[in-house]
């Protein structure tokens, strides 16, 4: 036990910072019993040190290795998958601490401690989060430092200081790293932890719904355009259109993903932008009409919409170009339009009614949508989030009783009414406006943002959008949704401290949009810098490069720059020393290969004569040589340095490749 | 004449048994034309070694036993008024034999001592006026006792340079000393000893030292050794270029004695403990005696390639 590496003091003690350090940025995801047991093998770990108790048995150690994995496995459901696994990770880590004993045991919890600060990004990418992770890794750096028995073993603070000039020292390789280094797609895929507690939209919509998502200041998109920005009323971002019907809910019909892409022919001037986008866990992205993109698995859908293969699970970046005078499916398909005539049976006889009231006074189609943006506009509709309770036919309540609602109930009537009128229409549903942000010229659009409006078809001018809660509020349209609720309070119901609740006050607004602009910088410069945008970076700089070529030219060129430092810490063009000198260190590689190793400060003679008893059978060239050497090299006798060479040979010819053992005799 | 030498090392060793390789260096140091001083305890055979090298090398010796009241003319000789002639005539003292055993140097002045050390260095005296030159083969042993300090001048450090080895005897092997104490008295056994060499062959034994060859590659394995003195935290100072040389000389004399016209590296590490051990003082500790333990590192740290 003697061989046993004790860890010195300064060590645990880093050790024991560093992971109360990589355990906290996992504190919101992690269950309770983590903490519980994390906290417990602290204490036990710092009673161990006191002496005051002994290490656990190898029977204790089992049992709580095997509960950590059947609690994860209660408390997640499963062993596999990252939520699991990062939690597994972590209970590895605590429990390492526990089990600490030598030198090696505490390497590998660095270890451990490193990759489970990596596993923190799957969490929480911000930019907050990858400064925070400087602390760990700085205080991980000072255990590992701390382990060594320098000169610093008494002095805590020297150690961190070390170890942060030893991060700063990275810094550089950090960064070329992250330029060059190619971003190589994952070799399998895992789950993302929590997709599903991510507030957005979804694929179908009571009214109620997006009147939900008004209470959410969480962040949906950005948008920064490469010109200027176009008028807040003219932001219609469309994520999804809604055209079934079934009496209380809207939602997709799900031919919509076998439909082929619409036809549309661009018309007027184009914008370009791009969005980095939040994760939805939905498939869907957010663009103004009608959009294009290059993000690759991505195509537009027959409702103009553009929707990737996989769901967006992580920060998104892409580029889009909209042409928003774009003439949209002039002729039509016939079962798309026949999916926007759709209706349920038997529900809000009165509107549909009042439907068949209006098409026969107003027989053009235009007309009747006109006369029914009017209708809402000069009957006395209010814009609430707080709507009164509908009965079964929620569109005949909502249209003559309360006439309270929110953007969905009027998108909703408006559409119900159309359809009843024959004129093909669905609900988009998606996002109005944003709050422009001067510091970083963009549009972050968030959740309370979420709207819907409606779009019907007409021959040959194809589809056209119009906002029914614009002749109710326009402010909700021309300043947002916190205008159109100036009277109401209900803005930010939930969250009564958030910054967004306090955009009057000048200077905090300022830190806020400062801090956003910030935030979104690093999404787009940091978190976005993949494989798309690293080539086009790396285009700009060296020309065409594909990412084959980077791989070669990365490994190459870190192959070249590895081979100049050797060269500069070697010099091998200095000839150490006489040509004798050489061969000498030649000799005595030759005989280190046999074990023979030429002690600190031993003569070459006696080198030369201890190898000739190691190796009787080698005896005579051995000594040979060493004659030759020293006569040459200390008698100073003119002798051929061929000769020198050649006994070399003689010597090299006459070692076996590899003495077996009975061949030595030490 | 080689020959000659190993007879001579034969007779020496006959006499003091076991200290072959103390006999060896002390016979390079005379061959060198340097000074010995012997550090050991009393009844180590420091005497005998001196008697016994005198007679093989047929050199006349003289002892001068060094107390505190010992002025400089006991040692160099004083002119004395001789009442016939009517002059003063000069007695040389004992310096002026041809290998002076000065016992127990560290208990005479510094006065009396720099007299010495003085004729050690010029090979000549100066008394009331006139240099007198002294001896041809010169050679002083002096030996001091480290232990018993009391009432005793330590030789400075600028004096210990001038001896060209400091060596120490050390206790007999259980053999040597059994043998030791079987046979015949050792003070009995010197007179027996026959002179092997003689002056002329002793001087031109004296003459081919110094031509004995050294190659490039050795000199700088002699001054890596020197400057890793000058350069290592660990030695309060640096060897002088006088020690690189009496180091070069030693070496020079030992591979003469070992039958080698060119000196190897073996050589300078045989040497080394002897010839700088005295000259070197830890920094930790510069009045000690940490010589040895730091020419033990640089036997180990200097590489001799």
């Amino acid at each position: 036990m003697s061989q046993i590496q004790v860890i010195p003091r300064i060590s645990l003690t880093w050790l024991l910072v560093a992971q109360v350090l990589v355990i906290l940025p996992h504190l919101s995801h992690l269950p309770l019993w983590v903490i519980g047991l994390w906290l417990g093998c602290a204490a036990w770990r710092v009673q161990i040190f006191r002496m005051r108790a002994n290490y656990p048995s190898t029977l204790l150690k089992l049992g709580l290795m095997i509960a950590t994995g059947c609690g994860v496995f209660l408390s997640r459901g499963s062993l596999i998958g990252l939520d699991a696994g990062v939690v597994l990770l972590v209970g590895a880590f605590i429990l390492k601490l526990l089990e600490m004993r030598t030198r090696r045991d505490a390497l590998v919890l660095i270890f451990l401690g490193f990759f489970v600060v990596v596993t923190a990004y799957l969490f929480d990418d911000s930019i907050t989060a990858a400064l925070y992770s400087v602390l760990p890794v700085t205080a991980l750096l000072a255990g590992l430092i701390g382990l060594q028995q320098s000169s610093l073993a008494s002095r805590p603070w020297d150690t961190a200081k070390l170890a942060a000039g030893l991060m700063l020292q990275a810094l550089p390789i950090m960064l070329l790293l992250f330029v060059f280094f190619p971003r190589i797609g994952p070799l399998w895929s895992l789950p993302m932890p929590g997709g599903n507690a991510v507030t957005g939209l979804s694929d179908s919509m009571t009214p109620g719904d997006i009147a939900d998502l008004s209470r959410s200041g969480a962040l949906a998109f950005r948008a920064s355009f490469d010109g200027e920005v176009p008028p807040r009323t003219e932001l219609y971002w469309r994520a999804l259109t809604l055209d079934r019907f079934d009496g209380r809910r809207w939602s997709q019909s799900s031919a919509l993903n076998y439909s082929p892409s619409p036809d549309w022919q661009k018309a007027g001037d184009p914008v370009s932008y791009s969005i980095v986008m939040q994760p939805s866990s939905q498939p869907w992205l957010f663009a103004l009409d009608v959009a294009e993109t290059s993000l690759p698995q991505t195509r537009q859908l027959s409702d103009f919409r553009l929707q990737r293969s996989k769901p967006v699970e992580r920060s998104l970046l892409y580029q889009v170009t909209s042409w928003p005078q774009a003439l949209r499916e002039p002729h039509g398909s016939s079962t798309g339009l026949r999916r926007a005539l759709q209706l349920p049976a038997n529900v809000d006889p009165r509107s549909r009614q009042w439907a068949r009231e209006l098409r026969q006074q107003y027989p053009q189609d235009e007309q009747l949508v006109n006369a029914l943006l009017k209708h809402f506009n000069q009957q006395p509709f209010v814009y609430t989030l707080r709507p009164p309770q509908m009965s079964r036919d929620s569109v005949d309540d909502f249209l003559f009783d309360s006439r309270r609602g929110f953007c969905a109930h009027y998108a909703g009537a408006m559409t119900f009414v159309l359809r009843a009128a024959g004129i093909p229409s669905r609900v988009v549903a998606g996002y109005q406006g944003g709050e422009y942000n001067p510091n970083g010229n963009y549009v972050q659009v968030r959740q309370f943002d979420a709207h819907a409006w409606v779009e019907y078809w007409q021959p040959d001018r194809g589809w056209v959008s119009v906002d029914p809660t614009f002749q109710v509020a326009p402010e909700r349209i021309e300043s947002g949704l916190e205008q159109a609720l100036a009277g109401e309070e209900s803005f930010m119901e939930g969250s009564p401290f958030s910054p967004l609740r306090f955009r009057k006050l000048a200077w905090l607004n300022q830190i806020r949009l400062a801090w956003d602009n910030l935030n979104y910088s690093w999404q787009r410069w940091v978190l976005g810098y993949q494989g798309a945008q690293q080539l086009e970076l790396l285009q700009r700089w060296f020309g065409r490069v594909e990412a084959r070529e980077l791989i070669i030219s990365l490994v190459g060129g870190g192959a070249l720059f590895l081979a100049f430092i050797a060269l500069w810490l070697f010099k091998p063009w200095i000839r150490n020393g006489a040509p004798e000198q050489r061969l000498f260190s030649q000799f005595e590689r030759l005989l280190r290969r046999h074990g023979i190793y030429r002690k600190a400060g031993e003569v070459p003679g006696h080198f030369a004569r201890r190898a000739a008893i190691a190796l009787p059978r080698q005896a005579p060239e051995i000594i040979q040589f060493y004659r030759s050497f020293e006569a040459q090299y200390y008698a100073g006798e003119s002798i051929d340095p061929k000769l020198l060479r050649s006994q070399l040979r003689q010597l090299r010819r006459a070692l076996p490749l590899r003495l077996s053992r009975l061949d030595r005799q030490q | 004449m080689r020959r000659k030498l190993e007879a001579c090392l034969e007779a020496v060793n006959q006499v003091l048994l076991g200290k072959e390789p103390q006999v060896r260096l002390a016979l390079a140091c005379l061959l060198a034309r340097g000074h010995l001083l012997i550090e050991d305890l009393p009844g180590m055979g420091k005497t005998t070694l001196s008697h016994a090298l005198a007679k093989v090398l047929g050199l006349s010796f003289q002892r001068v036993q060094f107390t505190s009241d010992l002025l400089p003319g006991d040692i160099l000789g004083t002119s004395v008024f001789d009442k016939d002639s009517g002059q003063f005539t000069f007695h040389p003292g004992p310096i002026f034999a041809e290998l002076v055993l000065a016992d127990e140097i560290n208990r005479a002045t510094p006065k009396s001592q720099s007299a010495l050390l003085e004729a050690m260095e010029e090979g000549q005296v100066t008394i009331e006026g006139a240099t007198r030159p002294l001896p041809d083969p010169f050679f002083v042993i002096a030996t001091q006792n480290p232990v018993s300090q009391g009432g005793t001048f330590a030789l400075p450090e600028s004096q210990l340079d001038r001896f060209l080895m400091r060596l120490s005897l050390g206790y007999p092997a259980r053999g040597a000393e059994k043998a030791l104490l079987l046979g015949d008295s050792r003070r009995a056994l010197l007179p027996q000893i026959s002179a092997v060499l003689d002056h002329s062959e002793l001087a031109a034994i004296q003459a081919e030292v110094p031509k004995v060859r050294v190659s490039d590659a050795l000199v700088e394995y002699v001054l890596r050794l020197v400057e890793a003195t000058r350069t290592q935290p660990q030695f309060a100072w640096g060897l002088s270029p006088r020690a690189s040389l009496a180091l070069l000389a030693a070496s020079r004399a030992w591979a003469y004695l070992a039958g080698r016209d060119y000196v190897i590296p073996e050589d300078v590490q045989a040497v080394l403990p002897s010839v700088v051990g005295h000259r070197l003082r830890e920094r930790a500790d510069p009045s000690g005696h940490g010589g040895s333990t730091l020419v033990q590192g640089l036997l180990r740290e200097v590489t001799p390639l």
